[in-house]
């Protein structure tokens, strides 16, 4: 396979969400060390194709008493602010003309997996959000001090509810085992000793507004790690963040998440040196030039959101627009991956776990739902007899196989099918 | 009413178990190869376990239909007495469990009273937890039924949830059961289907995802050509069991399609030998009469049907099924015609070689605990039994020392 097809391909669906038209072509033509620091600097505004409004979450307030009147206005309030914050995440996705951001803060978004199901509450994990994309290419130090005064994450993982009298261990053990170091790499006593350390927050259920309660807080001095101090949640994070396991942990994650879930990260990968400083953004732009980018054993499966958002891209179309959001919302669900929804703290799973008969008749499903609702202005440009080798070029394809390319020119002359088959091939569901 | 879906509680409850043992999905495909090739031996006890998410109300269900303070405790959702289905003197069933009723009179169900563990959490994600982990002092991440797996040779087809999310209840320490998503899978036809399948053929150059992402299209085709007859023709005709309320004409309830889809595959001889099912719906904090009738009656017709499937193969004798929910509810009605979360609560065991008829004490309805049911059997005796006498296992893996047994299977 040429290579050059192929980093450039993995640059557009690994770093942003796919190539819009012509984006791929254009690339090829820049040469890959142009299209990489292109695509992995941000820029420091971002913009989209289309202006994007921000959807109106405001604080609902206590939830009313059950059966009576005030009810009904409440949950509609809850159910079209869930529904206004989704779609308007899906179209930053789409719409950005800048992809890495986004990118990043889905990335970080299933890192520190909040689900709004628990919440109950629109504005807390539109916060959350927010501090996510803020933080998504900056200082991780910065970024943890952020999500300890996140209310979100304080209510998903039961902080609010962690007093010096009875410390709740869910915070502090996921903060070590899924967010910050990872698993095995400090003991029981230390879940113990670092629950205590975190008690004395509390939450505003309706806002995520977060306090500590000096009352409800153990200040005693703990033995965390080996370290014996009284810890605040800022020298907290200042000490498990300064640690070589959050290196080697964040960058096994970056790993699993961008190059490979499948294969070990070898010891070399450049990731981890770069983020000595805890630089994120130096993290990325070592990992898009680590050598694994040119290695086709390492394939990466689209997500059901970053499959979904490509399809977008390529066929020009706008979530929020697409009939109707409810439809949308039940084809996401199927394929098993919603934002703001994720199934635990784990966050989603990842390759083979989306590739099951049932998610492939969705996804043809879903892509013909998609394709009926868009115009096929780019296809319908490309003469017929170029149309499978350029449709490869349009959709960020480094090459059809000779299987895709026979199934293709059966739909020569139809378009919505030879799309179809396209956005359902093996080389677009997996990137190369 | 605040529906508390299947997904909601899998997707809180299984945290250590996804993020540590990804769910093993497989393919119908896959599994009726398995029952082709290895067929499980004539003989072999199956355990089908049914889970009603939500918290079932279990005063609602087996109904102490002489005890005045029944009817005094929730005037608004208590049925009328002579709508209701006797089992004896003292205790009735939901008016919609027709079929339930049935099979009791024919001595193959046992119902085990007022279960629960000892202090009862009301949380629906930490009750359900409790029980799917059997360990109600302290969190542990594997099931009760993945510690039992942990104890057999290795197969995937072991142990099989049908659905999409592996129930905690499965999860092993170091196997768990796999997953059967059931899509209603509308297999493409005609030219698209030839464009598919050609789509969908192995390259030479695929990767090991690219290939398996082909694999997973092309066996929406073999699901439907050669090797799935047995999937694909209709439920085996009942043979002696009385039609329910039109409940064996069909109603498409999705607990109604698990279980015709695990007949097909007992009947094919998979080699499984648990199997998960479940409905969710049942947190009625509101409006609960007509909605918790509405699910019980298909508790009821699907688990008949699933019976009579079964009287059609020559496995009927070797099937047992269990019936449980993560808590009970409030004896008290609330303010919406509802019930708030609860306790103890009964189980059904059916089969053809249970001994039908009551085990466990009813919890009295004078004497409440704040408010709440006794618990009066530890599901801990229910699982050992189940274990030892339709596993044929130890209970010791999963359960520790736990001595408690409640004897509802006949003597072999």
């Amino acid at each position: 396979m040429n290579t050059k097809r192929l980093e450039t391909s993995r640059l557009f669906h690994r770093f942003g969400f796919g190539p819009r038209p012509g984006e791929y072509s254009q690339a090829l033509k820049d040469g890959v060390d142009a299209t990489r620091i292109r695509l992995t600097t941000a820029p420091a505004t971002q913009t989209t194709i289309s202006p994007i409004a921000l959807p109106e979450i405001t604080d609902l307030g206590k939830r009313p008493e059950p059966n009576t009147p005030e009810v009904v206005p409440f949950a509609i309030a809850m159910r079209t602010q869930e529904q206004q914050m989704g779609l308007w995440w899906l179209d930053m996705m789409a719409l950005s003309d800048h992809g890495l951001t986004e990118r990043m803060t889905w990335f970080w978004h299933g890192h520190w997996a909040t689900s709004i199901q628990k919440l109950n509450y629109p504005l807390p994990m539109f916060n959350q959000n927010k501090t996510l994309r803020a933080q998504s290419l900056g200082n991780f130090n910065t970024m943890v001090k952020a999500m300890l005064n996140d209310g979100a994450l304080q209510l998903w993982l039961d902080g609010q509810d962690s007093t010096a009298k009875a410390p709740n261990e869910n915070l502090g053990r996921e903060l070590m085992e899924l967010f910050v170091l990872g698993v095995n790499r400090y003991t029981e006593d230390d879940v113990k000793a670092i629950s205590r350390a975190l008690t004395g927050y509390q939450v505003v259920r309706s806002t995520g507004l977060v306090s500590i309660n000096q009352g409800r807080r153990d200040a005693n001095p703990v033995t965390l790690l080996g370290t014996t101090a009284s810890f605040t949640g800022d020298s907290l994070s200042d000490f498990l963040v300064a640690r070589d396991d959050c290196a080697t942990f964040i960058a096994e994650r970056l790993w699993y998440r961008f190059i490979s879930s499948t294969e070990p990260m070898p010891a070399t990968f450049s990731a981890k040196s770069a983020f000595a400083t805890r630089d994120i953004s130096a993290a990325i732009k070592a990992m898009a030039a680590d050598p694994s980018m040119q290695d086709l054993k390492y394939a990466l499966v689209k997500s059901p959101v970053e499959w979904f958002i490509s399809a977008c891209r390529a066929l020009e179309l706008t979530p929020s627009k697409l009939q109707t959001p409810t439809q949308l919302a039940s084809y996401l669900d199927k394929l098993g991956q919603v934002p703001f929804n994720p199934p635990n703290v784990g966050g989603w799973p990842a390759g083979e776990a989306w590739l099951s008969s049932a998610t492939a008749q969705y996804r043809l499903a879903f892509a013909a739902w998609l394709i009926k609702q868009s115009n096929l202005d780019f296809l319908n440009q490309i003469p017929r007899d170029s149309r499978v080798l350029k449709s490869a070029d349009w959709l960020g394809v480094p090459e059809w196989s000779a299987r895709t390319q026979s199934a293709l020119r059966t739909a020569l002359d139809d378009p919505t099918q030879f799309t179809l088959l396209a956005l359902c091939s093996p080389e677009y569901i997996v990137s190369a | 009413m605040d529906t508390i879906s299947r997904r909601k509680f899998l997707k809180l409850t299984t945290g250590a178990v996804a993020v540590g043992t990804a769910a093993n999905f497989l393919t119908l495909d896959e599994i009726a190869e398995a029952a082709i090739n290895r067929p499980l031996a004539a003989g072999t006890p199956i355990l089908v376990v049914v889970t009603l998410y939500g918290g079932n109300d279990g005063l609602n269900t087996v109904i102490p239909f002489k005890d005045p303070v029944y009817f005094s405790s929730r005037p608004s959702i208590s049925y009328a007495a002579e709508t209701m289905l006797p089992l004896d003197a003292e205790l009735a069933l939901n008016p919609s469990m027709g079929g339930m009723k049935s099979l009791w009179d024919q001595k193959k169900v046992a119902i085990i009273r007022g279960v629960g563990y000892p202090k009862p959490d009301h949380s629906h994600f930490s009750s359900m937890a409790k029980w799917q982990s059997a360990s109600p002092e302290k969190h542990i991440s594997s099931g009760w039924l993945g510690r039992w797996l942990d104890s057999q040779p290795e197969d995937p087809m072991l142990a099989i949830s049908l659905g999409s999310v592996l129930p905690p209840m499965l999860a092993g320490n170091r196997i768990s059961g796999s997953a059967l998503p059931l899509g209603g899978l509308v297999i493409p036809k005609g030219t698209f289907a030839a464009q598919c399948i050609q789509l969908s053929k192995p390259a030479r150059a695929d990767s090991k995802l690219m290939a398996a992402a082909a694999t997973s299209m092309r066996n929406l085709f073999s699901v439907s050509s050669s090797i799935q007859p047995v999937l694909k023709s209709p439920p085996p005709v009942a043979v002696d069991l009385p039609t329910v309320n039109g409940g064996n004409a069909g109603g498409d309830s999705n607990l109604s399609q698990q279980l015709d889809v695990v007949a097909k595959l007992i009947a094919a001889g998979s080699p499984t030998k648990v199997w998960s099912v479940s409905l969710g719906g049942f947190d009625t904090h509101a409006n609960e009469a007509n909605a918790q009738a509405t699910l019980l009656g298909v508790v009821s017709s699907g688990i008949t049907r699933f019976m009579s499937q079964l009287k059609s193969t020559t496995r009927s004798n070797d099937v047992t099924v269990v019936v449980y929910s993560e808590f009970g509810r409030r004896v008290k009605a609330n303010a919406s015609q509802g019930t708030d979360h609860g306790t103890s609560g009964p189980m059904f065991v059916i089969g053809e070689t249970v001994k039908g008829g009551f085990y466990g004490d009813q919890p009295s309805l004078s004497k409440l605990i704040d408010g709440d049911l006794a618990v009066t059997t530890d599901f801990r005796d229910v699982y050992a039994t189940i274990l030892e006498s339709v596993l044929k296992s130890p209970a010791e893996q999963s359960l520790g020392k736990w001595t408690g047994r409640t004897q509802f299977m006949k003597a072999v």
